[in-house]
C-alpha cells in the first residue's frame, strides 16, 4: 500500500469529541461552584475529598504517562492506536499542578501534623514535623514532583509532535531514551508524593509496598479511562478503522494484568501486617475494618477484584470494547472507592460519605477532562509519519 | 507519493536468528552437537572438575548426616546461616528459565525461543539444588515427609499458619510443573533425535521419550494447546513461588525482615539474578557449541534490558526499605539500618550495594549490552549481588534482633562451603550433562521462526 491512503484517512479527533469537550467545562464550572459553597459549609470535608478527588484524577493522569513509557520501551500495535490519547492525559499534568494549589491552601485541614498539639505526645512525630514534614518542605517537594511529571509528559509529547510532519520517522530509540529513565523517575517520585500527600496522614504508620499499590492503581486507573475513551471514538474514524480487537485484547490483557498486581500487592500487605499484628502497623487496618469501613473493604475484595478478574478471564469479553467498557467503567469506580478506604478512614472513625465526596471528583473531573480533550483534539488521533504507525495502517489495509 | 523513512541510530537491532538457515540446517546443527560431535577434550575437563566438585559436596553430606547440622556454623541466634541463603538464592535462579519459557510464550516474544531449552532446564537444576537446602537443614531429613499433610498414627499436622509449610507446597508445585513443562517442550525435539540417531539403542531410547510422537497435525495440535496451558499454569508461580519465599521472613516480625515490599521485591531480586545465570550460561554455550546464529546478540541484549529493569526494582525496594524505616521510627528497625551500614557485616553490605547497584548501572550503555566479555562479567557480578542480598537479610538481619543479651555473630564452617560450592558443581555438572544428551536449543521452535513458516495469522 502506498503512503497515500494513510493520507486519505482523517486522523483528527471526531467533532463530537468538541461536544463532550464543551460539556465536560459546563459540568466542572457547575459542580466546581457547588464544590466552592462546600468549602464554606463543610470546610474539614471539603479538603478530604478534594485530597481524594485530586489522587483519583491525578492517577488517571501519571498512569497514562507511564504507559506511554512502557509502549515507547516495549513497542507494540497495542500502544501505537492509543499512543495520541495516553499523550494527551499525560498533558494534563500541567493542570494537576494548579489543581494542587488547593490542597497547599487547606494543609491544616488534612494534615494532623501540622496541629502541634495532636502531635506532642509523640517525639518522634515532633522530630519528623521539624524535618521532613516541614511546611516549606511538603511545598518544595510536591513543586519538585510536579515539575517532573510536567517536564516527562512534555519531552515525551514535544517529540511526539515531531511525527505529524513529514518525513516519515522512526523515532523509537529516542523515545526509548526518554522512556527509560522516565519510568524510574516516577517510580521513585510518586513513591514520594503518596508518602508526603496520603501515607503520612496516618504518620508514623508505614508500609514499604504503600508506593508500588499507588503505582498498580494507577496504571489500572489510566487503562480503564484509555478504554472509555476507544468506546466514544470507535464509531468514528480513524479509530474505527486503526482499532483492531486484538489491540481491544491487548488492553484487556494489561487490565487483567494491573487488576492483578493490584489484588497481589493489597493482599500481600494485609497478610503481612496482619500476620505480625504489631500494634504500631496493626492499627491501619484495624481502622478500616470496623465501623462500617470493613464494608468497604469487602466490597473491594469482590468488587475490585473478584467479579472483574472473572469477567476479564473471558477472551471475547476483552475483545469487545462495547463489553469491556462496562468494566472499565465500573473498574474506575472501584479505583475511587479503594482510594476512599484509604484517604478517608484516616478522617473519619466510621464510614459515610458527605456530599463532598461526590460533588468534588464530578467537579474536578469535568475540568480534568475537558482539558484532555482539548489536548486531543489538537493532534491527530495517530501521528501519521510514525514508521509502525504507517506499518499498523498497512496491515489493516492488506 | 513515496515518503523518504529516517532510520535513528541504535534502532539497528541484531535478528532473532542468522539469516541463511533452513530446517534442514537447523536441525542437523543442533542434533549434530548430541548425535555426531565427539566428546571434546574441553567437555571432559570442564565435567570432570565440576564432578570433583560434586564429589566435596558428597563427602560434606555424609558428614553432615552423620554428625548433624552442628558441623554448620548455625546456632542461635543464627538458626538459618547458609541453608537458607542458598536456598534462596538456588529458587531465584530458577526463577529465570519460568519467566522466559512461560510469560515470554504468553506475550508472544519471539527471541525467547532458542534460549527457553537450556533456561528451564537451568530452572530444574536450580531447584535441585534449592531443594536439597531446607530438607537438609530439617536435621532429620530422612523424615522430610512429615513437612506434608497426610493421614498418620502420630496424631500429627503441619502447621498451615507457618509460611515454611507454604514453601514446601510452592516449591514442590514448581518443581512439578517446571519438569512436565520442560518435558513437554521436548518432546517433538525427542522424535527428531530419534529419527536422526543411527545406533539402535539411542533410537530406543530416544523413542521411548518422544512417546510415540509421529509429527501428525492431531500431535501439533494437541501438544500446542498443551504447552500453551502448561504455560498459563507456570505464569503464576513465576511470582507465586518467591512470594511465599518471602513470606518466610516477611511474615516473622524480626527487624529487617518485617516489611510489605519484599513480596515484588524477592520475585524482581529472583529474576534479576536468574537472568544473570542465563547469560553465564549462553555466553560460553553459544561460543563453544557455535551457536552464535541462534543465540544472537538480540539475546543478549535483551536480557540485559531485563536485568537492567529488574535491577531498579531491587534498587526501589533498598531505597524505600531504609527511607520508610526512617519516617516509621521504629528503634528496632532503626538499628537495623545503622547495624548494616556500621556493624561486623558492613564490608558485607557494601558490597552488595556495590555489585547490585552500582555496577550494573553500565548496561545503560550499549555497546556493554552488545559485548559478550561485559555482560559475563556484570552477571558473575549480579549473581555475587544477589547471594549477598541473601546473606545480608537472613544473617544481618537475625545477628542482632530486639535483645542485646541475644546478640551474636556468625562463622560459616568448611561444611557450609563446602556444600554451597558443591552445588555449584552439581548444576553445572547437571548442565553439561544436559548439553551432552538433550538438544540445547529447541529445533522445532526455531524452525518456527524461518520465514517460511509463517502462517497466515487469523483474527
Amino acid at each position: 500500500m502506498s503512503p497515500v491512503s494513510m493520507e486519505k484517512l482523517n486522523l483528527m479527533a471526531p467533532p463530537s469529541t468538541q461536544i463532550i469537550e464543551r460539556r465536560s467545562l459546563t459540568v466542572g464550572i457547575l459542580f466546581g461552584i457547588g464544590a466552592l459553597v462546600l468549602a464554606f459549609v463543610e470546610t474539614d470535608k471539603f479538603f478530604h475529598a478534594y485530597l481524594l478527588a485530586y489522587m483519583a484524577w491525578l492517577g488517571v493522569s501519571l498512569g497514562s504517562m507511564a504507559f506511554l513509557m512502557i509502549h515507547h520501551l516495549t513497542g507494540g500495535g497495542w500502544g501505537m492506536v492509543i499512543r495520541r490519547p495516553l499523550e494527551a492525559a499525560a498533558k494534563t499534568t500541567p493542570l494537576m499542578a494548579i489543581l494542587f494549589i488547593p490542597i497547599i491552601a487547606g494543609m491544616k485541614h488534612i494534615y494532623f501534623w501540622l496541629n502541634p498539639a495532636a502531635i506532642a505526645n509523640n517525639p518522634h512525630l515532633v522530630e519528623l514535623r521539624h524535618g521532613y514534614l516541614s511546611t516549606s518542605g511538603f511545598i518544595f517537594r510536591a513543586v519538585a514532583y510536579l515539575v517532573i511529571w510536567i517536564g516527562l509528559a512534555w519531552l515525551l509529547t514535544r517529540l511526539s509532535a515531531t511525527q505529524d510532519q513529514p518525513p516519515v520517522r522512526n523515532l523509537s530509540p529516542r523515545f526509548r531514551v526518554i522512556a527509560a529513565p522516565g519510568l524510574v523517575i516516577y517510580a521513585f517520585t510518586i513513591t514520594f508524593a503518596v508518602i508526603d500527600w496520603v501515607m503520612s496522614l496516618s504518620a508514623p504508620w508505614i508500609s514499604t509496598i504503600y508506593g508500588f499499590i499507588f503505582i498498580v492503581g494507577q496504571c489500572l486507573s489510566a487503562m480503564c479511562f484509555i478504554v472509555i475513551i476507544e468506546r466514544i471514538l470507535a464509531r468514528h474514524q480513524p479509530m474505527s478503522v486503526i482499532l483492531r480487537s486484538k489491540d481491544v485484547h491487548d488492553h484487556g490483557k494489561l487490565m487483567l494484568t494491573f487488576l492483578m498486581l493490584w489484588a497481589y500487592f493489597s493482599y500481600s500487605q494485609f497478610l503481612i501486617i496482619w500476620a505480625g499484628n504489631l500494634p504500631s502497623e496493626i492499627t491501619w487496618y484495624s481502622r478500616r475494618l470496623y465501623h462500617g469501613w470493613h464494608w468497604v473493604g469487602l466490597a473491594m475484595v469482590i468488587f475490585h477484584f473478584a467479579v472483574p478478574f472473572c469477567l476479564l478471564l473471558s477472551r471475547p469479553f476483552k475483545r469487545n470494547v462495547y463489553t469491556l467498557v462496562w468494566l472499565a467503567g465500573w473498574l474506575m469506580l472501584m479505583r475511587y472507592a479503594d482510594l476512599f478506604w484509604y484517604i478517608e478512614a484516616n478522617f473519619n472513625e466510621r464510614f459515610f460519605v458527605t456530599i463532598s465526596d461526590v460533588v468534588l471528583p464530578i467537579a474536578m473531573g469535568g475540568f480534568w477532562l475537558w482539558f484532555f480533550f482539548r489536548n486531543l483534539r489538537q493532534r491527530p488521533l495517530l501521528p501519521p509519519y510514525a514508521l509502525h504507525a504507517r506499518e499498523l495502517v498497512e496491515a489493516i489495509h492488506e | 507519493m513515496v515518503q523518504a523513512i529516517e532510520v535513528e541510530p541504535g534502532e539497528n537491532k541484531a535478528p532473532v536468528m542468522a539469516s541463511g538457515h533452513t530446517f534442514g540446517s537447523i536441525t542437523d546443527k543442533v542434533s549434530a552437537m548430541v548425535l555426531t560431535r565427539p566428546l571434546t577434550k574441553g567437555w571432559i575437563f570442564g565435567f570432570a572438575i565440576c564432578f570433583l566438585i560434586l564429589q566435596w559436596m558428597l563427602y560434606a553430606m555424609c558428614w553432615l548426616f552423620f554428625k548433624g547440622v552442628g558441623v554448620w556454623g548455625v546456632n542461635i541466634p543464627i538458626g538459618w546461616g547458609f541453608a537458607i541463603v542458598n536456598f534462596v538464592w538456588w529458587i531465584g535462579i530458577g526463577h529465570a528459565g519460568t519467566l522466559i519459557s512461560a510469560i515470554l510464550l504468553l506475550l508472544r516474544q519471539s527471541w525467547r525461543n532458542s534460549i527457553n531449552r537450556f533456561a528451564e532446564a537451568m530452572t530444574l537444576f536450580a531447584v535441585a539444588c534449592a531443594g536439597m537446602f531446607p530438607i537438609f537443614h530439617l536435621g532429620r531429613p530422612w523424615v522430610f515427609y512429615w513437612l506434608f499433610p497426610y493421614p498418620n498414627t502420630m496424631n500429627y499436622w503441619p502447621n498451615f499458619r507457618s509460611p515454611l509449610v507454604w514453601d514446601v507446597f510452592a516449591v514442590s508445585t514448581y518443581g512439578t510443573i517446571s519438569l512436565v513443562f520442560w518435558f513437554v517442550g521436548l518432546i517433538p525435539d525427542l522424535a527428531t533425535m530419534r529419527d536422526h540417531a543411527e545406533k539402535k539403542w539411542i533410537k530406543t531410547v530416544y523413542g521411548m521419550l518422544a512417546l510415540g510422537w509421529r509429527n501428525s497435525t492431531r500431535h501439533w495440535s494437541r501438544y500446542e494447546t498443551a504447552y500453551l496451558l502448561l504455560g498459563g499454569l507456570a505464569t503464576p508461580l513465576v511470582l507465586s513461588v518467591h512470594t511465599v519465599v518471602s513470606f518466610d521472613f516477611a511474615i516473622g516480625i524480626v527487624p529487617g525482615w518485617h516489611t510489605t515490599i519484599f513480596p515484588p521485591y524477592f520475585v524482581a531480586g529472583a529474576i534479576y539474578s536468574g537472568f544473570a545465570m542465563v547469560l553465564v550460561l549462553a555466553i560460553p554455550i553459544r561460543k563453544f557449541y557455535h551457536l552464535e546464529d541462534f543465540i544472537t546478540p538480540r539475546h543478549l541484549e535483551n536480557s540485559a534490558m531485563v536485568m537492567l529493569a529488574t535491577g531498579w526494582i531491587v534498587a526501589y525496594g533498598y531505597a524505600f526499605e531504609a527511607f520508610m524505616n526512617w519516617f516509621g521510627g521504629d528503634q528496632y528497625e532503626s538499628y537495623v539500618r545503622w547495624n548494616r551500614i556500621h556493624g561486623p557485616y558492613a564490608p558485607w553490605y557494601i558490597a552488595l550495594l556495590m555489585c547490585n547497584i552500582l555496577i550494573p548501572q553500565i548496561l545503560w550503555w550499549r555497546k556493554v549490552r552488545l559485548s559478550n566479555f561485559w555482560l559475563f562479567m556484570i552477571s558473575m557480578d549480579i549473581l555475587i549481588g544477589m547471594w549477598l542480598e541473601r546473606f545480608v537479610i537472613v544473617v544481618v538481619s537475625l545477628h542482632r534482633d530486639f535483645l542485646t543479651s541475644s546478640f551474636g555473630m556468625y562463622y560459616p564452617t568448611q561444611f557450609d562451603w563446602a556444600i554451597f560450592i558443591g552445588t555449584l558443581g552439581f548444576f553445572t555438572a547437571c548442565m553439561f550433562l544436559f548439553l551432552r544428551l538433550l538438544p540445547a536449543v529447541p529445533i522445532f521452535e526455531l524452525r518456527s521462526l524461518l520465514p517460511e513458516a509463517k502462517a497466515v495469522e487469523h483474527e
